[in-house]
């Protein structure tokens, strides 16, 4: 089986495709597959010749920290989670996610998700619910893993300059709901980087390791934002 | 303002530097990467407390005594008290910050059993309490952020520290982005990072909790406590990339262990110690699950699908997705792994160490835990030991002079250039990979000084070749420079194992099976001029 990778030496550096023979079980993670790959006595390219290392993340390996987020035969995937015999074709095509800053082969660099989510002061301060919670998504929501499949896979998210996509709709919920004393401040910045550019395409939902109800959270967020620009036209 | 650097932000490295923040000093909180890809989210179990809303019968003083037992009273008790009474603050102030506990019909949390506990208090999040704990801290940092008082960096990873004459004064650390080394001084350094899981290759935990910076540190001076003492978590399954663990909580929900032989179950917990059985500690369970010498499997498919989906769906997705088994329906085929090191860096009950200025919280210190650990004092003692930690910090006097460390680091980049430099495809990782497989057969659960003086020979072998190999600088820095430190760390674990000839707790000798009054103290190693000593701590110097 041909394991295709787009490479990168580094932030600056023009990327190039490089392919490897892997020959071994398919009851293997592509996380798995790298491993093997680079760490066999030397990490010759399908041409046989030596080459670096292919650069990737880890932590957890089992779906929980989404370090291992990138491209799989262009589907968004964790690779710890994403299974050789579950692949269909003799080649699995490897690249970073494309909306992030690439840093080196298969790492990129997702600090802007943790920048938009400081910038606006998405944080709960202190539990204060409004209502009766709806605990079970709220649960699900804390789930976010801000691994960025939802960005890499949303037509509308570009660069996190403007609109900042699913992540940021679902932990502005959870502001919401656990801190009503937030809830204004958190629907307006809500409606700025998400509600108005959001097109609805949901294949955001497709891709979250998590299975995060993100169109609950919208509708429960946009409940609110009908609110708001009520309350803004009146001013 | 006093300055403190952190290095790990896991739970007890942002409890932490959230209350360095809220007593009004200025934080550097460092990682390779967010803390949604610390060790910390994968916690899953729970975390205990004895509350208002105690079972009847509980007590603060029942939390300690269980906690000191599950340790085989090692643990420093002071500490120990301390952490027990400050519980129930710890869980309100996860309520206050909006942690999604799992609640009852009136929002109030629910409460499950742990192995080794008397009463139920542990409170928990589905399967996935570390997670939750997790994203609540996170948000808490970011307020404190907002208000300028933390700083996050990120992609750094802790070099060395900067220690003069018994003081520290802060760290080199290596940025990944730049690859360059960089000193960061500060009033005091707080080491928040984790377990030395890479010693032993791959366990359940994070492969980024590898013991480097406790190796380093106690080459630069920081005693160690207590290495000998590793848990082997009893329920673990076997996947190709690494062992997943199986929560206690499936126990704790009514699963039950067995054996097949024949067609009949062979409920061997329950028949040896009574219908508590599956709840015993988890030393005892794992060397139970060895000393069958078969195929174990754990059981919960008899109760109602719908209490498996509601309470304990990460294990039941796990299960299906990397073994294809759903646990409603069938067992759970499982066996002991590497699950969280009791040893680490030797703090007082103040989370200071024997270095001014460096102090340890979370899994990489040692004091709560004694001999072993109790399901649900691990997310507890992580958070404790933050707090504790930011609490002497504040007591202690600022730095008035800085050391000059000009030379220590000129020298030291000196070096590092080099080695990023060489050109050589040796990969240091396959060092790591020969030290896993001299761990695993050497320092598992049944020891000897046969097998342990093994384990010493060939890490003594590991450590004369790490220094002449030039590594393949196509590979990250760290992992190649972290190598010295991880076998150090590796022989000083052989070293204290040989020296406590008795058994207790999680140190089980083969040679030496029963526990004596002898050994009724605290291992502490130290390093001085290539030669490692090793002592009992009868005095309790630690305890206070």
């Amino acid at each position: 089986m041909k394991i295709r990778i787009l490479r990168q030496k580094a932030p600056d550096s023009e990327p190039y495709w490089e392919s490897f023979d892997y020959e071994g079980t398919k009851e293997i993670s592509i996380a798995g597959v790298l491993d093997k790959l680079n760490f066999g006595d030397d990490i010759r390219n399908d041409r046989c010749e030596k080459t670096d290392r292919i650069g990737w993340e880890s932590s957890c390996l089992q779906g929980m920290c989404g370090a291992c987020a990138m491209v799989i035969n262009e589907t968004p995937a964790l690779a710890c989670e994403t299974f050789l015999k579950n692949l269909k074709g003799d080649e699995v095509v490897l690249r970073p996610l494309r909306k992030f800053p690439v840093v080196h082969d298969l790492i990129v660099d997702r600090s802007v998700i943790h920048e938009t989510l400081k910038s606006t002061n998405v944080y709960i301060g202190e539990y204060n619910p409004k209502e009766k919670e709806d605990h079970e998504h709220q649960y699900a929501v804390a789930n976010c893993l801000k691994c960025g499949l939802c960005l890499e896979i949303c037509p509308n998210y570009t660069n996190g300059k403007s609109f900042y996509g699913a992540f940021y709709a679902n932990d502005c919920y959870l502001v919401k709901a656990r801190n009503r004393e937030k809830a204004k401040d958190i629907t307006s910045s809500y409606a700025e980087h998400f509600a108005n550019s959001c097109s609805k395409a949901l294949s955001c939902m497709d891709v979250c390791p998590m299975h995060i109800p993100t169109l609950s959270s919208i509708a429960k967020m946009n409940r609110k934002e009908a609110d708001l620009k009520v309350l803004l036209r009146k001013k | 303002m006093k300055e403190i650097l952190i290095i790990g932000n896991g739970i007890s490295g942002m409890m932490c530097a959230i209350h360095c923040a809220e007593l009004g000093m200025m934080v550097k909180l460092i990682a390779p990467g967010p803390s949604e890809q610390s060790q910390s989210v994968m916690a899953a179990g729970g975390i205990n407390a004895v509350t208002e809303r105690h079972e009847e019968g509980d007590s603060v003083q029942c939390h300690v005594e269980d906690t000191l037992k599950g340790g085989a009273y090692l643990a420093g008790s002071h500490a120990v008290e301390g952490l027990c009474s400050d519980a129930k603050e710890i869980i309100h102030y996860l309520e206050r910050i909006g942690t999604v506990f799992s609640v009852d019909e009136n929002d109030r949390p629910v409460l499950r059993a742990f192995g080794g506990q008397t009463y139920k208090r542990t409170h928990y999040c589905g399967s996935s309490t570390g997670k939750h704990i997790v994203s609540a801290l996170v948000m808490e940092v970011r307020r404190f952020e907002a208000a300028g008082l933390i700083t996050r960096i990120m992609r750094h990873h802790f070099y060395s520290a900067l220690i003069r004459d018994g003081r520290c004064y802060g760290a080199l650390l290596y940025d990944e982005n730049a690859r360059v080394l960089v000193p960061v001084y500060a009033d005091a350094l707080v080491m928040a990072t984790g377990g030395q899981n890479s010693l032993f290759g791959k366990t359940t935990g994070s492969n980024r909790c590898d013991g480097y910076a406790v190796g380093k540190l106690f080459l630069q001076g920081a005693a160690l406590k207590n290495l000998e003492f590793i848990q082997f978590h009893p329920t673990t399954l076997e996947t190709p990339q690494k062992r997943m663990l199986i929560s206690e909580a499936v126990r704790g929900e009514g699963g039950r262990l067995f054996y097949k032989d024949g067609d009949r179950k062979v409920f061997f917990m329950e028949d040896k110690y009574g219908p508590g059985g599956n709840l015993m500690t988890r030393d005892l369970i794992a060397r139970e699950i060895i000393a069958t010498g078969r195929d174990v499997f754990l059981d919960i498919s008899f109760i109602d699908k719908k209490l498996i989906d509601s309470r304990l769906p990460e294990v039941r997705d796990i299960c299906a997705k990397y073994r294809g088994i759903d646990i409603s329906k069938e067992p759970i085929p499982v066996a002991p792994s590497v699950h969280y090191f009791m040893g680490g860096l030797a703090v007082h009950k103040d989370h200071s160490t024997n270095i001014q200025g460096l102090y340890a919280v979370g899994e990489c210190a040692s004091i709560y835990h004694g001999a072993n650990r109790l399901g649900g004092n691990s997310l507890l003692s992580a958070m404790y030991s933050g707090k504790i930690a930011a609490e002497s910090i504040l007591g202690e006097n600022a730095l008035v002079e800085r050391a000059n460390f000009d030379s220590y680091i000129q020298a030291e980049q000196e070096c590092f250039k080099k080695m990023l430099e060489s050109d050589s495809p040796f990969a240091a990782m396959h060092i790591r990979d020969l030290l896993a497989d001299t761990m695993r057969e050497h320092m598992s659960i049944v020891r000897s000084a046969d097998s342990l003086s093994k384990g010493m020979e060939d890490v003594r072998y590991y450590l004369s070749v790490a220094d002449r190999i030039h590594y393949d600088s196509s590979v990250s820095a760290y992992i190649n420079y972290s190598l010295k430190g991880i076998l150090t760390l590796a022989l000083a674990a052989l070293t204290c194992a040989d020296a406590r000839k008795e058994s207790r707790g999680a140190h089980y000798r083969s040679d030496y099976p029963t526990a004596t009054e002898e050994y009724r103290a605290a291992t502490i190693i130290s390093y001085n001029e290539g030669n490692m000593l090793v002592t009992f701590d009868r005095e309790n110097t630690y305890e206070d």
